[in-house]
Protein backbone atom coordinates (compact mmCIF):
# COMPACT_ATOMS: atom_id res chain seq x y z
CA UNK A 1 0.00 0.00 0.00
CA UNK A 2 2.46 3.03 -0.91
CA UNK A 3 1.67 6.28 -0.50
CA UNK A 4 1.97 8.41 -3.31
CA UNK A 5 2.41 12.49 -3.76
CA UNK A 6 -1.13 14.14 -4.97
CA UNK A 7 0.77 15.50 -8.23
CA UNK A 8 1.96 11.83 -9.20
CA UNK A 9 -1.78 10.69 -9.19
CA UNK A 10 -3.21 8.70 -12.52
CA UNK A 11 -6.54 7.85 -13.37
CA UNK A 12 -7.30 4.27 -12.65
CA UNK A 13 -5.31 3.75 -9.52
CA UNK A 14 -7.67 2.60 -6.70
CA UNK A 15 -7.29 4.51 -3.11
CA UNK A 16 -6.10 1.60 -0.71
CA UNK A 17 -7.18 4.44 2.59
CA UNK A 18 -10.27 6.67 2.39
CA UNK A 19 -9.37 10.47 1.77
CA UNK A 20 -10.17 12.26 4.77
CA UNK A 21 -10.97 15.77 4.90
CA UNK A 22 -9.17 18.01 7.59
CA UNK A 23 -11.98 17.05 9.95
CA UNK A 24 -11.31 13.93 9.65
CA UNK A 25 -14.67 12.94 7.80
CA UNK A 26 -14.36 10.59 4.75
CA UNK A 27 -14.15 12.69 1.35
CA UNK A 28 -13.70 9.45 -0.78
CA UNK A 29 -13.92 6.11 0.33
CA UNK A 30 -11.53 2.61 0.52
CA UNK A 31 -11.34 1.11 -2.83
CA UNK A 32 -12.56 4.14 -5.20
CA UNK A 33 -10.72 4.05 -8.88
CA UNK A 34 -9.94 7.78 -9.13
CA UNK A 35 -10.93 9.18 -12.22
CA UNK A 36 -8.91 12.41 -13.67
CA UNK A 37 -12.26 14.81 -11.77
CA UNK A 38 -11.39 13.17 -8.78
CA UNK A 39 -7.32 13.58 -8.62
CA UNK A 40 -8.24 17.27 -9.43
CA UNK A 41 -10.18 17.64 -6.35
CA UNK A 42 -7.95 15.88 -4.35
CA UNK A 43 -5.32 18.18 -5.25
CA UNK A 44 -7.23 21.02 -4.50
CA UNK A 45 -7.66 19.60 -0.77
CA UNK A 46 -4.91 20.42 1.50
CA UNK A 47 -3.35 17.40 1.29
CA UNK A 48 -0.21 15.90 0.46
CA UNK A 49 -0.70 12.25 -0.30
CA UNK A 50 -2.82 9.68 -0.10
CA UNK A 51 -2.52 5.73 0.08
CA UNK A 52 -2.95 3.88 -3.22
CA UNK A 53 -3.16 0.07 -3.35
CA UNK A 54 -0.28 -2.20 -4.58
CA UNK A 55 2.70 -3.06 -2.24
CA UNK A 56 4.14 -0.84 -0.11
CA UNK A 57 8.24 -0.16 -0.83
CA UNK A 58 9.83 -0.73 2.45
CA UNK A 59 12.64 2.43 3.40
CA UNK A 60 14.93 -0.02 4.26
CA UNK A 61 16.11 -3.01 2.33
CA UNK A 62 15.55 -6.34 3.68
CA UNK A 63 18.85 -7.73 4.78
CA UNK A 64 19.45 -4.27 6.64
CA UNK A 65 15.92 -4.69 8.53
CA UNK A 66 16.83 -8.22 9.58
CA UNK A 67 20.01 -7.35 10.96
CA UNK A 68 19.03 -4.22 12.58
CA UNK A 69 16.37 -7.14 14.09
CA UNK A 70 18.88 -9.62 15.37
CA UNK A 71 20.78 -6.81 17.19
CA UNK A 72 17.81 -5.18 18.83
CA UNK A 73 17.13 -9.01 20.23
CA UNK A 74 21.07 -9.60 20.95
CA UNK A 75 21.05 -9.25 24.57
CA UNK A 76 17.52 -11.18 25.84
CA UNK A 77 17.67 -13.95 23.04
CA UNK A 78 17.70 -16.82 25.42
CA UNK A 79 15.27 -15.46 28.03
CA UNK A 80 12.19 -17.25 28.44
CA UNK A 81 9.55 -16.58 25.28
CA UNK A 82 11.75 -14.35 23.71
CA UNK A 83 12.83 -16.51 20.63
CA UNK A 84 9.31 -17.43 20.06
CA UNK A 85 8.29 -13.37 19.67
CA UNK A 86 11.42 -13.42 17.96
CA UNK A 87 10.71 -15.83 15.29
CA UNK A 88 7.24 -14.14 14.99
CA UNK A 89 8.93 -11.04 14.28
CA UNK A 90 11.21 -12.02 11.98
CA UNK A 91 8.90 -13.91 9.51
CA UNK A 92 6.30 -10.39 9.69
CA UNK A 93 9.21 -8.22 8.67
CA UNK A 94 10.24 -11.36 5.83
CA UNK A 95 6.94 -10.93 4.65
CA UNK A 96 6.69 -7.15 4.29
CA UNK A 97 9.29 -7.49 1.29
CA UNK A 98 7.25 -10.46 -0.63
CA UNK B 1 27.98 10.81 38.68
CA UNK B 2 25.78 12.82 41.19
CA UNK B 3 22.61 11.85 41.09
CA UNK B 4 19.60 13.80 41.39
CA UNK B 5 17.42 13.50 44.24
CA UNK B 6 14.51 12.20 43.72
CA UNK B 7 12.54 14.07 46.19
CA UNK B 8 13.72 17.19 44.38
CA UNK B 9 12.70 15.19 41.21
CA UNK B 10 9.37 14.85 42.08
CA UNK B 11 9.19 18.12 43.75
CA UNK B 12 9.51 19.64 40.26
CA UNK B 13 7.64 17.00 37.95
CA UNK B 14 4.41 17.42 40.35
CA UNK B 15 4.90 21.19 39.65
CA UNK B 16 5.02 21.04 35.77
CA UNK B 17 3.15 24.48 35.57
CA UNK B 18 5.58 26.19 36.94
CA UNK B 19 8.52 24.99 34.41
CA UNK B 20 9.47 27.52 32.33
CA UNK B 21 10.22 24.73 29.12
CA UNK B 22 6.25 23.85 29.76
CA UNK B 23 4.11 25.81 26.74
CA UNK B 24 1.53 27.40 27.62
CA UNK B 25 -1.14 24.60 25.97
CA UNK B 26 -0.10 22.01 28.12
CA UNK B 27 0.00 24.53 31.15
CA UNK B 28 -3.59 25.42 30.29
CA UNK B 29 -4.61 22.07 29.25
CA UNK B 30 -3.21 20.60 32.24
CA UNK B 31 -5.24 23.36 35.07
CA UNK B 32 -8.44 21.98 33.36
CA UNK B 33 -7.96 17.84 33.24
CA UNK B 34 -6.63 18.89 37.34
CA UNK B 35 -10.12 19.93 38.16
CA UNK B 36 -12.34 17.24 40.18
CA UNK B 37 -15.18 17.13 38.82
CA UNK B 38 -14.39 18.24 35.40
CA UNK B 39 -17.51 17.75 33.42
CA UNK B 40 -17.87 16.08 29.55
CA UNK B 41 -19.83 19.26 28.62
CA UNK B 42 -17.46 21.40 30.33
CA UNK B 43 -13.74 19.55 28.44
CA UNK B 44 -15.94 19.56 25.01
CA UNK B 45 -15.87 23.58 25.42
CA UNK B 46 -12.30 23.62 26.28
CA UNK B 47 -11.22 21.69 22.79
CA UNK B 48 -13.88 23.20 20.99
CA UNK B 49 -12.78 26.51 21.75
CA UNK B 50 -9.56 26.05 20.32
CA UNK B 51 -9.23 25.22 16.50
CA UNK B 52 -5.91 23.74 16.21
CA UNK B 53 -6.41 21.82 19.16
CA UNK B 54 -10.51 20.23 17.59
CA UNK B 55 -8.39 19.07 14.36
CA UNK B 56 -5.79 17.40 16.46
CA UNK B 57 -8.70 16.01 18.59
CA UNK B 58 -10.66 14.72 15.55
CA UNK B 59 -8.07 13.51 13.54
CA UNK B 60 -6.63 11.07 16.19
CA UNK B 61 -10.22 10.06 17.02
CA UNK B 62 -10.74 9.15 13.58
CA UNK B 63 -7.72 7.66 12.71
CA UNK B 64 -6.51 3.98 12.88
CA UNK B 65 -5.60 3.88 16.34
CA UNK B 66 -9.11 4.44 17.59
CA UNK B 67 -10.86 1.78 15.53
CA UNK B 68 -13.77 4.87 14.38
CA UNK B 69 -12.05 5.28 10.85
CA UNK B 70 -13.52 8.69 9.49
CA UNK B 71 -16.94 8.24 11.28
CA UNK B 72 -16.64 10.97 14.17
CA UNK B 73 -17.46 14.77 12.95
CA UNK B 74 -17.63 16.56 15.99
CA UNK B 75 -15.64 17.39 19.08
CA UNK B 76 -18.76 16.65 21.30
CA UNK B 77 -19.63 13.53 19.31
CA UNK B 78 -16.20 12.43 20.49
CA UNK B 79 -16.53 12.94 23.53
CA UNK B 80 -19.57 10.94 24.29
CA UNK B 81 -18.16 7.92 22.07
CA UNK B 82 -14.86 7.66 24.43
CA UNK B 83 -15.73 9.18 27.78
CA UNK B 84 -14.45 11.22 30.02
CA UNK B 85 -10.98 9.58 30.72
CA UNK B 86 -10.51 8.64 27.43
CA UNK B 87 -10.88 11.97 26.48
CA UNK B 88 -8.49 13.55 28.52
CA UNK B 89 -6.10 11.09 27.80
CA UNK B 90 -6.24 12.13 24.23
CA UNK B 91 -6.02 15.91 24.95
CA UNK B 92 -2.55 15.25 26.59
CA UNK B 93 -1.46 12.70 24.29
CA UNK B 94 -2.01 15.14 21.36
CA UNK B 95 -0.45 18.13 23.23
CA UNK B 96 2.37 16.10 25.19
CA UNK B 97 3.28 14.81 21.43
CA UNK B 98 4.29 17.65 19.44
CA UNK B 99 7.01 18.33 22.14
CA UNK B 100 7.93 14.56 21.43
CA UNK B 101 8.87 15.24 18.51
CA UNK B 102 11.15 18.22 19.41
CA UNK B 103 12.59 16.31 22.57
CA UNK B 104 12.99 12.54 21.71
CA UNK B 105 12.84 11.89 17.46
CA UNK B 106 11.05 8.73 17.42
CA UNK B 107 8.93 9.00 20.61
CA UNK B 108 5.73 9.92 19.08
CA UNK B 109 5.89 6.94 16.61
CA UNK B 110 6.79 4.64 19.38
CA UNK B 111 3.90 5.81 21.55
CA UNK B 112 1.41 5.69 18.42
CA UNK B 113 2.26 1.98 17.31
CA UNK B 114 2.16 1.41 21.16
CA UNK B 115 -1.36 2.62 21.48
CA UNK B 116 -2.49 0.65 18.49
CA UNK B 117 -1.04 -2.85 19.50
CA UNK B 118 -2.48 -1.78 23.19
CA UNK B 119 -5.84 -1.50 21.32
CA UNK B 120 -5.63 -4.79 19.54
CA UNK B 121 -4.32 -7.38 22.20
CA UNK B 122 -7.01 -5.43 24.43
CA UNK B 123 -9.87 -6.40 22.02
CA UNK B 124 -8.46 -10.19 21.49
CA UNK B 125 -8.45 -10.05 25.54
CA UNK B 126 -12.29 -9.52 25.36
CA UNK B 127 -11.95 -6.22 27.39
CA UNK B 128 -14.67 -3.73 27.70
CA UNK B 129 -12.82 -0.50 27.27
CA UNK B 130 -10.13 -1.11 24.99
CA UNK B 131 -10.18 2.69 23.81
CA UNK B 132 -9.16 3.07 27.63
CA UNK B 133 -6.07 0.47 27.33
CA UNK B 134 -4.97 2.22 23.97
CA UNK B 135 -4.74 5.39 25.58
CA UNK B 136 -2.79 4.03 28.53
CA UNK B 137 -0.25 2.65 25.99
CA UNK B 138 -0.25 6.19 24.34
CA UNK B 139 0.95 7.61 27.33
CA UNK B 140 2.94 4.94 28.44
CA UNK B 141 6.32 7.00 28.06
CA UNK B 142 4.86 9.68 29.11
CA UNK B 143 7.46 10.85 31.80
CA UNK B 144 9.91 10.93 29.10
CA UNK B 145 8.83 13.37 27.82
CA UNK B 146 8.89 15.35 31.18
CA UNK B 147 12.64 14.20 32.09
CA UNK B 148 13.43 15.55 28.22
CA UNK B 149 12.46 18.25 28.34
CA UNK B 150 13.52 19.57 32.17
CA UNK B 151 16.64 17.75 32.27
CA UNK B 152 17.68 17.61 28.91
CA UNK B 153 21.22 17.50 29.43
CA UNK B 154 20.90 14.47 31.82
CA UNK B 155 18.47 12.58 29.94
CA UNK B 156 21.09 13.46 27.15
CA UNK B 157 23.63 11.68 29.23
CA UNK B 158 21.80 8.73 30.38
CA UNK B 159 21.23 8.23 26.29
CA UNK B 160 24.45 7.89 25.66
CA UNK B 161 25.38 5.91 28.73
CA UNK B 162 22.59 3.18 27.32
CA UNK B 163 24.21 3.28 23.85
CA UNK B 164 27.36 2.96 25.28
CA UNK B 165 27.15 0.34 27.65
CA UNK B 166 24.79 -1.69 25.81
CA UNK B 167 22.18 -0.43 28.77
CA UNK B 168 18.15 0.08 28.47
CA UNK B 169 16.95 3.58 28.90
CA UNK B 170 15.36 2.37 31.57
CA UNK B 171 18.58 1.77 33.74
CA UNK B 172 20.33 4.27 32.89
CA UNK B 173 17.96 6.43 34.02
CA UNK B 174 18.00 5.28 37.32
CA UNK B 175 22.22 5.55 37.35
CA UNK B 176 21.24 9.28 37.15
CA UNK B 177 18.01 10.18 38.15
CA UNK B 178 17.33 7.13 40.73
CA UNK B 179 14.53 7.07 39.34
CA UNK B 180 12.73 5.85 35.97
CA UNK B 181 10.60 7.43 33.20
CA UNK B 182 7.93 5.28 34.91
CA UNK B 183 7.99 6.57 37.93
CA UNK B 184 8.10 10.39 36.32
CA UNK B 185 5.08 9.20 34.48
CA UNK B 186 3.54 7.98 37.60
CA UNK B 187 3.64 10.96 39.50
CA UNK B 188 1.83 12.78 36.25
CA UNK B 189 -0.82 10.41 36.10
CA UNK B 190 -1.63 11.00 39.36
CA UNK B 191 -1.65 14.60 39.61
CA UNK B 192 -3.72 14.67 37.20
CA UNK B 193 -6.34 12.45 38.39
CA UNK B 194 -5.89 10.16 35.99
CA UNK B 195 -7.90 6.80 36.87
CA UNK B 196 -6.26 4.17 39.20
CA UNK B 197 -6.04 1.80 36.21
CA UNK B 198 -4.57 3.83 33.93
CA UNK B 199 -1.91 5.35 36.64
CA UNK B 200 -0.76 1.87 37.55
CA UNK B 201 -0.24 1.32 33.67
CA UNK B 202 2.01 4.07 33.30
CA UNK B 203 3.86 3.39 36.50
CA UNK B 204 4.50 -0.47 36.13
CA UNK B 205 4.58 -1.15 32.08
CA UNK B 206 8.59 -2.51 32.98
CA UNK B 207 7.40 -4.13 36.08
CA UNK B 208 3.76 -5.54 35.28
CA UNK B 209 3.90 -8.09 38.18
CA UNK B 210 3.45 -4.98 40.79
CA UNK B 211 0.10 -3.95 39.22
CA UNK B 212 -2.50 -4.68 41.79
CA UNK B 213 -5.54 -3.10 40.17
CA UNK B 214 -4.75 -3.27 36.45
CA UNK B 215 -2.64 -6.18 36.07
CA UNK B 216 -4.08 -6.99 32.78
CA UNK B 217 -4.12 -3.96 31.50
CA UNK B 218 -0.32 -2.97 32.70
CA UNK B 219 0.71 -6.74 30.87
CA UNK B 220 -0.74 -5.89 27.77
CA UNK B 221 0.78 -2.13 27.61
CA UNK B 222 4.24 -3.96 28.71
CA UNK B 223 3.56 -6.68 25.94
CA UNK B 224 3.00 -3.56 23.52
CA UNK B 225 6.07 -1.70 24.07
CA UNK B 226 7.82 -4.94 23.34
CA UNK B 227 6.13 -5.48 20.12
CA UNK B 228 6.58 -2.88 18.75
CA UNK B 229 10.22 -1.86 19.83
CA UNK B 230 10.80 -5.69 18.20
CA UNK B 231 9.45 -4.48 15.00
CA UNK B 232 11.59 -1.43 15.42
CA UNK B 233 8.69 1.30 14.89
CA UNK B 234 9.70 4.85 16.25
CA UNK B 235 12.96 5.60 19.09
CA UNK B 236 12.40 5.25 22.87
CA UNK B 237 15.73 6.32 24.28
CA UNK B 238 17.63 3.14 22.80
CA UNK B 239 17.15 -0.03 20.11
CA UNK B 240 16.92 -3.04 22.33
CA UNK B 241 14.21 -4.90 22.43
CA UNK B 242 13.80 -5.27 26.66
CA UNK B 243 12.85 -8.74 27.77
CA UNK B 244 9.00 -10.30 28.65
CA UNK B 245 7.82 -10.76 32.25
CA UNK B 246 7.34 -14.69 32.03
CA UNK B 247 4.33 -14.58 34.07
CA UNK B 248 3.10 -11.61 32.02
CA UNK B 249 3.31 -13.19 29.04
CA UNK B 250 1.53 -16.47 30.42
CA UNK B 251 -1.24 -14.27 32.09
CA UNK B 252 -1.64 -12.69 28.26
CA UNK B 253 -1.37 -16.00 26.20
CA UNK B 254 -0.96 -14.89 23.01
CA UNK B 255 -0.68 -17.17 20.49
CA UNK B 256 1.78 -16.94 17.70
CA UNK B 257 -0.80 -16.37 15.02
CA UNK B 258 -2.35 -13.47 17.92
CA UNK B 259 1.25 -11.54 17.37
CA UNK B 260 1.19 -11.53 13.93
CA UNK B 261 -2.12 -10.03 13.91
CA UNK B 262 -1.39 -7.52 16.62
CA UNK B 263 2.08 -6.82 14.09
CA UNK B 264 -0.15 -6.78 10.83
CA UNK B 265 -2.51 -4.45 12.56
CA UNK B 266 0.10 -2.28 13.75
CA UNK B 267 1.75 -2.06 10.45
CA UNK B 268 -1.09 -0.58 8.58
CA UNK B 269 -2.19 1.34 10.75
CA UNK B 270 1.60 2.89 11.25
CA UNK B 271 0.85 3.56 7.59
CA UNK B 272 -2.10 5.15 7.81
CA UNK B 273 -1.22 7.55 10.31
CA UNK B 274 2.15 8.32 8.86
CA UNK B 275 1.40 11.57 8.49
CA UNK B 276 0.04 13.05 11.73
Amino acid sequence: MPKISVDKLEPGMKLAKPVLAKSGMIMLGEGTELSAAWIERIQDMEITSVFIEGPTIQAVPKEEALAALQERFAKVEDKPYMNLIKKVVEKHIEGLYE
Amino acid sequence: MSKIDPKILRHKVENINTLPTVPGTLKRLTTIIEKPRITLVEISSFISNDPALTTKVLKMVNSAIYGFPGRIASVSHATMLLGLNVIKGLLLGVSVFDLMQKTMNGLYEHSLACAIASRVIAQKKGLKEPEEVSVAGLLHDIGKVILTLEFQAEYETAMSEAKNKGISIYDAEKEIFNATHANVGGWLAEKWRFPRNLVEVIEYHHRPALSKNASLETAIVHMSDLLVRARGFGFAGENLVPEVNPATFELLALTEADIRDVLNEMESSMEAVGDT
